[in-house]
């Protein structure tokens, strides 16, 4: 078994030059032309963020769509889908737009907001490099996860998911590694439910997943 | 490992410092010269004093120049910052001329270190023409703009505009406050220092002696809203919130802020202020000096709850101090506060000065939920909102700008 490479990330945020949205129907319209990094940006970055909120959602349009449209169905609809569950930012572009279309479609009058409260596309450079720490045993996975960064966690838990072998996180490829000893470990990984945490919450439950039975886990 | 960026080790974590070290190692030796137009006072200044000297204990070679002008200079500069901020205050021509003139002079001594660095970052609109007085520069260049430009007084904008549209790219603090350039415009919002003496944390012996020296009765709930004597921090409308809550529960109310003394308009709203707190011993308006910082410091501490009803704000780093100080906030729900107050979660947005009364009497009625309120802000600001993230962004932008590729994703 390889050792495990720990690798960590920053993200810096910038502005994607698309006009703000006023309405659903402009929202709508910059989601069709905007770049497939803001469509990342708002559905999967959104934890690595600096932020006071801990949203019902994580994604931005549905974030949106409750606190800005006031449109409850809408962010329902939008708030339930999992960026990682679609082979890339294309096909989930394609949903997106299809419920917009379909809520617009719903709608006597076009949801609008208060001039500040537009929705603002973004989207960002994420710099990836090597701490130089290895992990020699999977035993010792666990104690590392609970020192590393939000950003080494977003790195190998959820970033990983869009890199080869896509949809696998690295701990879980790095464990089918290991063998049949390490399956149960392989489960909890897979349930756990990356919608509802913040990478420190994250961190934790996987450091608790991770843990020898020996010492509980 | 240098002492200053060690020290924060124990409040933002080991982790984060390491990080920090991680990023910077990859940069050593790279050449930053940060430009604004003064070394002490005001916000700016503040963040360089301690980004340039963690910058270089990460490894770059950082390093910090300021700008001279005359007084003449300084106030067409401030013309300009209170028109880019909406305030149509004209700019003639001939103070154009004084403004390019006086970044000539700097220059001239400044023109050798600045091109050839590896990266400048010049700070707010007073350096800004000097990107086009370093013909033979060879590092990338960015405009970092501190205050919020996205509805300015267009004439001025227009000629600031030819001044910083040719640098690499720019950085503001919310997405809220850019306007549209011709490069990348990064986001960096604003962080605090926890070791600060604004918010380092004060032995109770000293938060005691600030008590005892304002009056201020340590049996009753106290609510605090440090901000200048300024219409757009709402003082008055605080004093009305206070006055509703008053009526059912016994609380006290500071409004405290400096530098009025000099501002006339300052001046003014601080009459206003007396004669709205006139005959209630229980409002302490207080004038404080600019270097006040320990007082405000324990004030915030001693509240239990922090006002910030701002009806035009800014980032509004106030809020950041109060919630890291384990404080529910009350703030306007206006700029930068909207994104550090969450309902429920880290204090309440209010629209009113009824609206404030009606939060404050639900926070004095439900102090478990303001305490458990206190310590999730507390825990959001460590995490997102302490200078080692600032730091840490500006190392990431170092990298991006250095990569040159534009690729969402620059590998190390």
């Amino acid at each position: 078994m390889k050792p495990f490479e720990v690798k960590d990330c920053a993200l810096l945020m910038r502005m994607s030059g698309l006009p703000p949205a006023m309405n659903l129907r402009e929202l709508r319209d910059r989601i069709a032309t905007c770049d497939e990094n803001a469509m990342y940006h708002h559905f999967c970055e959104t934890t690595l963020r600096p932020t006071f909120d801990d949203p019902d959602y994580r994604n931005d349009f549905a974030v949106w769509s409750k606190l800005y449209l006031g449109d409850r169905v809408l962010a329902e609809r939008l708030g339930i889908l999992d960026p990682y569950s679609f082979p890339g930012m294309e096909e989930l572009r394609a949903v997106v737009l299809e419920i917009i279309d379909d809520r617009l479609g719903e709608l006597t009058m076009i949801p609008w907001v208060r001039p500040g409260d537009e929705f603002l596309f973004k989207q960002s450079t994420t710099v990836v490099f090597d701490t130089g720490e290895r992990i020699q045993d999977p035993k010792d996975l666990h104690d590392a996860i609970r020192r590393m960064t939000n950003g080494s966690v977003y790195y190998h838990f959820l970033e990983a998911l869009r890199r080869p072998p896509v949809g696998k996180d690295d701990f879980s490829t790095w464990l089918m590694d290991g063998g049949a000893e390490f399956e149960p470990y392989l489960r909890i990984l897979g349930s756990i439910d990356i919608q509802f945490h913040s990478l420190a919450h994250l961190r934790g439950d996987l450091a608790r997943a991770l843990r020898p039975a020996e010492e509980g886990g | 490992m240098t002492p200053r960026l060690a020290a924060y080790e124990a409040i933002a974590g080991s982790s984060a410092v390491t990080q920090l070290r991680r990023l910077g190692e990859k940069l050593a030796g790279f050449r930053v010269v940060h430009v604004n137009s003064t070394r002490e006072g005001g916000g700016v200044a503040e963040i360089l004093e301690w980004m340039v000297p963690n910058m270089r204990d990460v490894g770059i070679d950082a390093s910090w120049e300021v700008i001279r002008g005359t007084s003449r200079f300084f106030e067409i500069t401030k013309n300009i910052h209170n028109a880019l901020q909406g305030r149509p205050v004209d700019v003639p021509k001939k103070d154009w001329r004084i403004y390019q003139d006086v970044n000539e002079e700097n220059a001239e001594r400044l023109r050798p270190l600045l091109e050839e660095a590896d990266a400048v970052i010049i700070h707010d609109p007073q350096p800004a023409y000097l990107l086009k007085l370093c013909p033979g520069r060879r590092g990338k260049w960015v405009w970092r703009a501190h205050i919020d430009i996205s509805r300015p007084f267009r004439p001025v904008w227009k000629v600031l505009r030819t001044f910083v549209a040719g640098y690499d790219a720019s950085i503001f603090s919310m997405a809220e406050f850019a306007m549209p350039l011709p490069h990348p415009q990064f986001l960096v919002p604003p962080s605090i220092d926890p070791l600060s003496e604004k918010n380092r944390e004060l032995e109770l012996s000293e938060q005691d002696g600030v008590r005892a020296e304002f009056g201020i009765d340590r049996e009753r709930p106290l609510l605090v809203q440090i901000s200048r004597f300024d219409r757009f921090k709402d003082p008055i409308g605080v004093i009305r919130a206070y006055q509703l809550v008053r009526k059912v529960a016994p609380v006290q109310l500071v409004l405290a802020g400096g530098g009025a003394s000099d501002d006339p308009e300052g001046k003014e709203v601080l009459d206003d202020v007396m004669e709205a707190a006139e005959g209630d011993s229980d409002i302490h308006v207080l004038l404080l000096p600019s270097n006040a910082h320990r007082t405000i410091n324990a004030l915030q501490r001693l509240a239990d709850i922090v006002v910030q009803k701002s009806t035009r704000e800014g980032f509004g780093l106030t809020v950041t101090e109060g919630l890291w100080k384990g404080k529910p906030v009350i703030g306007g729900d206006v700029g930068g506060i909207r994104l550090q107050v969450t309902d429920h979660h880290t204090g309440f947005l209010v629209n009113t000065f009824e609206g404030a009364a009606h939060r404050i009497r639900y926070l004095l009625q439900h102090r478990k939920q303001a305490m458990q309120m206190g310590s999730t802000a507390r825990e959001f600001v460590r995490e997102n909102f302490l200078l080692t993230r600032h730091l840490r962004d500006y190392l990431t932008l170092l990298h991006t700008i250095r990569s040159g590729s534009g690729d969402p994703v620059v590998y190390l």
